[in-house]
């Protein structure tokens, strides 16, 4: 009888603290979920800010507008190149929105009837290039790649994995235009920059 | 794992850190009532993150302050609900930090040996009110502009030093690029730094002297961890939630148009400063900039002590009562003069449209270099409304208003001028009892004239049904953007009425060389025939010598022949109604 009855206790008991301690267990639980849930609330409110110029240019390239660069009678028959500003119409910088811009630079030659268009910017880390009449080629001034008339690396000691960026070109009414572009640097493919 | 926190507990002491932080000793059990701190902490570390993160678009300076929150605003991912949610925490702040305050005055938890932890408090609440401030001026429009400086103007009231230092503030006399990088630099860097700090040692204080206890106990004591994070991180879900909620529904922070000095604005503070607004109509602004603050915050500072007896504490119990109610007072005053005041409401409309009038340029264009604000002095829709309220609104109406939607209180003394030369707007200038109203030409002269008198009073029935015809004839003539031109058919039947039905030719020439004894109507209503209207109405052609009171705005140089054609073009625009 005697032994019945502590038995019973201590299974009262046990029920108690095991009830008890699940309780412990939800207000942890729930605390931990609740505090994460406001340690993380600030950041992730605005976390997409961040990523925003990300999401801007994947996927969708935008349309490379035509911009006259000078009128043809400017380069020499011979197909000498040349080097010409390149003055963009229109340019976005986030919040700005700028008119007449100077952009970049290229080097025009006459190639037959139509035009070819080398952008200054060195394919291997992006310094400028300098056309050399002696010799006839390109040459970057920064790490020696050299590159012939026709823009391809001319050495094979050139650290430059391509050669130089080429862009689309046309002639109308006696002006040259092209579309002026950006490329990643240091790959062989030529991938333009969006 | 295990061993991991082992040798890092051992180079760091970390896990008696966390159990110091975590097992801190609640008397009485964890209560609802001590969630403010909490609460606050969490509004701040909100603030330091968003701030943060707004940081990376923004960009301090006249041109570009107000491009770059328009830029985060409609540009960028998200930047939105990120500005709202930063706007909106900080007005939850202001609310915290008097339901904090109000509990401690109450539980006296204020009182010895707590006193130098009330002054940390009253501090903090100094430094949050300073960036609610300094906050509002950052996206640089026309409420920001204006509302601070009232408040940089009162910085002049302090003696002695007062001009120097409204000029260290301001950065110069005029507001400017100094203006927002010091501001900035306020509200970025100096003023959160003095609030961690002042935080650090609020919260140090607080576990020294650990939690001060409302009699009687509810509950056997607990610990920190987890009942009370518990009640604190639901009390913060819900301020998250109705920070949330107010995002949403407001579509995150309002941007009003980009400050202009030379475009007048409402300046109303925040509502949390509306009450310091109010109580400047009523005292000098030394006394509300200096004295009044200066008193109140002597007494706050001696509250601890006052506290210590009874009286004392029921005291301060019911000066913050006091203080809070006439607050709201002031702020219900406030709101109920603006709300009272139809050319309030007419100013902030002008501000609401002109922001959406800017973000549509600014889709549509792009900002230039020079910044936002010179799209709107550019903009011919915004100029067009204010030439007519500065130099036709004296004597014409534009749907009643001035043009921008301010009521004039003087009659108009000539006629109204939304939808001039429509059909609508000539149907009814050609019936009599319009024709002599203050509508039309009531106010002038003419209401006696011949064409009032001898002509529009004198038609018969049937000679009256003729006269919508005439109008719309001459609307036609006025080539409005929004009405559609007649076929040469109908244009010749209509003609036909004009001269022979109604012999309106006997005065009016149309496409004729004869000279009538009224204005010539050639071309009626056409943006040529009204710029040569106005620049002068008293060419023989229009009034000659019967001329009443219009002025010859171009031939006397009263406005710039560019004004007169911007102006026209507004009042061509759209029709009336």
């Amino acid at each position: 009888m005697k032994e019945a009855n502590i038995k019973k206790e201590s299974a009262e008991t046990a029920k108690k603290c095991c009830s008890e301690d699940s309780r412990r267990k939800f207000i942890v639980v729930s605390t931990v979920t609740v505090s994460a849930a406001c340690g993380l609330f600030p950041l992730a409110s605005g976390i997409t800010t961040v990523f925003d110029p990300v999401k801007k240019s994947s996927g969708k390239q935008e349309k490379i507008p035509w911009t006259k660069v000078a009128p043809l009678q400017n380069l020499s028959e011979d197909g000498k190149p040349a080097k010409f500003e390149v003055i963009l119409e229109q340019v976005k910088d986030a919040w700005t929105t700028y008119k007449n811009v100077p952009v970049g630079a290229v080097y025009l030659a006459r190639k037959g009837d139509e035009v070819e268009a080398f952008n200054l910017k060195c394919p291997h880390l992006g310094c400028a290039v300098d056309f050399r009449s002696k010799s006839n080629d390109y040459f970057c001034p920064c790490h020696n790649s050299t590159f012939g008339i026709d823009g391809s690396v001319s050495d094979a000691d050139s650290p430059s994995p391509r050669g130089l960026d080429t862009m689309d070109t046309k002639v109308e009414d006696g002006d040259i235009w092209i579309r002026f572009q950006q490329f990643r640097p240091n790959i062989a493919e030529k991938i333009p920059l969006s | 794992m295990n061993r991991f926190l082992d040798w890092l507990d051992d180079r760091s002491g970390i896990r008696g850190l966390v159990k110091e932080a975590l097992y801190e000793k609640v008397p009485g059990g964890a209560r609802w009532r001590y969630v403010w701190g909490s609460c606050l902490t969490f509004a701040f570390f909100t603030q330091v993150v968003t701030g943060t993160l707004l940081w990376m678009s923004y960009s301090p300076s006249a041109q570009t302050a107000w491009e770059s929150v328009y830029f985060i605003q409609y540009q960028v991912w998200g930047g939105w609900f990120l500005r709202g949610v930063h706007h909106y925490m900080a007005q939850a702040m202001i609310v915290l930090l008097v339901l904090h305050l109000m509990q401690v005055m109450i539980d006296g938890a204020y009182k010895a040996p707590r006193e130098l932890n009330f002054w940390f408090g009253i501090a903090l609440m100094g430094v949050t009110l300073a960036l609610s401030l300094t906050g509002y001026l950052l996206p640089w429009d026309q409420k920001g502009f204006w509302a601070t400086a009232v408040a940089t103007n009162l910085i002049a009231e302090v003696p002695l030093i007062g001009p120097i230092l409204q000029k260290i503030v301001v950065g110069g006399v005029e507001y400017g690029h100094q203006t927002i990088t010091r501001f900035f630099a306020l509200h970025a860097g100096i003023l959160p730094a003095a609030l961690i700090g002042l935080v650090v040692g609020h919260i140090y204080l607080f576990r020294k002297h650990g939690i001060h206890v409302k009699e009687p106990r509810p509950k056997r004591d607990s610990y920190f961890w987890p009942d009370q994070i518990l009640k604190d991180g639901v009390a913060c879900l819900a301020v998250m939630l109705a920070v949330v909620i107010l995002t949403l529904y407001f579509k995150g922070a309002p941007l009003g148009p980009p400050a202009d000095p030379s475009n007048e604005f409402p300046a109303r503070p925040e509502w949390y400063f509306l009450f310091l607004f109010q109580l400047l109509k009523y005292v000098p602004a030394f006394w509300g900039a200096v004295i009044i603050p200066l008193a109140l915050g002597l007494l706050i500072f001696i509250q601890p002590f006052l506290g210590e007896s009874r009286k004392g504490h029921q005291f301060n119990i019911g000066f913050w009562w006091c203080l809070l109610a006439g607050a709201a007072g002031l702020t219900f005053l406030a709101f109920s003069e603006d709300q009272a005041n139809s050319n309030h409401g007419a100013a902030v409309r002008e501000a609401d449209w002109q922001a959406e009038r800017v973000v549509q340029i600014a889709q549509e264009e792009g900002i230039p270099p020079a910044g936002a604000v010179t799209l709107l002095r550019k903009d011919h829709e915004n100029r067009g409304r204010r030439i007519f309220a500065a130099h036709c609104s004296s004597c014409h109406r534009y749907n009643g208003h001035d043009g921008r939607g301010y009521s004039v209180e003087d009659d108009p003394s000539a006629p109204e001028l939304a939808g001039f030369a429509s059909q609508e707007w000539l149907t009814k200038l050609l019936n009599y009892e319009h024709f002599t109203s203050l509508e039309y030409f009531g106010g002038t002269a003419f209401k006696d004239g011949t064409m009032a008198k001898k002509v529009l009073k004198k038609f018969d029935k049937e000679e009256q049904k003729l006269l919508p015809e005439v109008a719309l004839l001459l609307s036609d003539l006025a080539e409005l953007p929004y009405q559609e031109a007649l076929s040469e058919e109908k244009k010749e039947r209509l003609m036909d009425i004009f001269y022979d039905d109604l012999a309106c030719i006997d005065c009016h020439d149309i496409d004729s060389e004869g000279e009538g004894s009224a204005p010539d109507l050639t071309g009626y209503g056409s943006r040529k025939w009204m710029i040569e209207f106005i620049i002068n109405p008293e060419h023989e052609r229009f009034y000659g010598k019967k001329n009443d009171r219009m002025p010859s705005f171009g031939r006397d140089k009263k406005l710039s022949a560019e004004e007169i054609e911007i102006v026209v073009d507004w009042i061509r625009l759209r029709p009336g109604g």
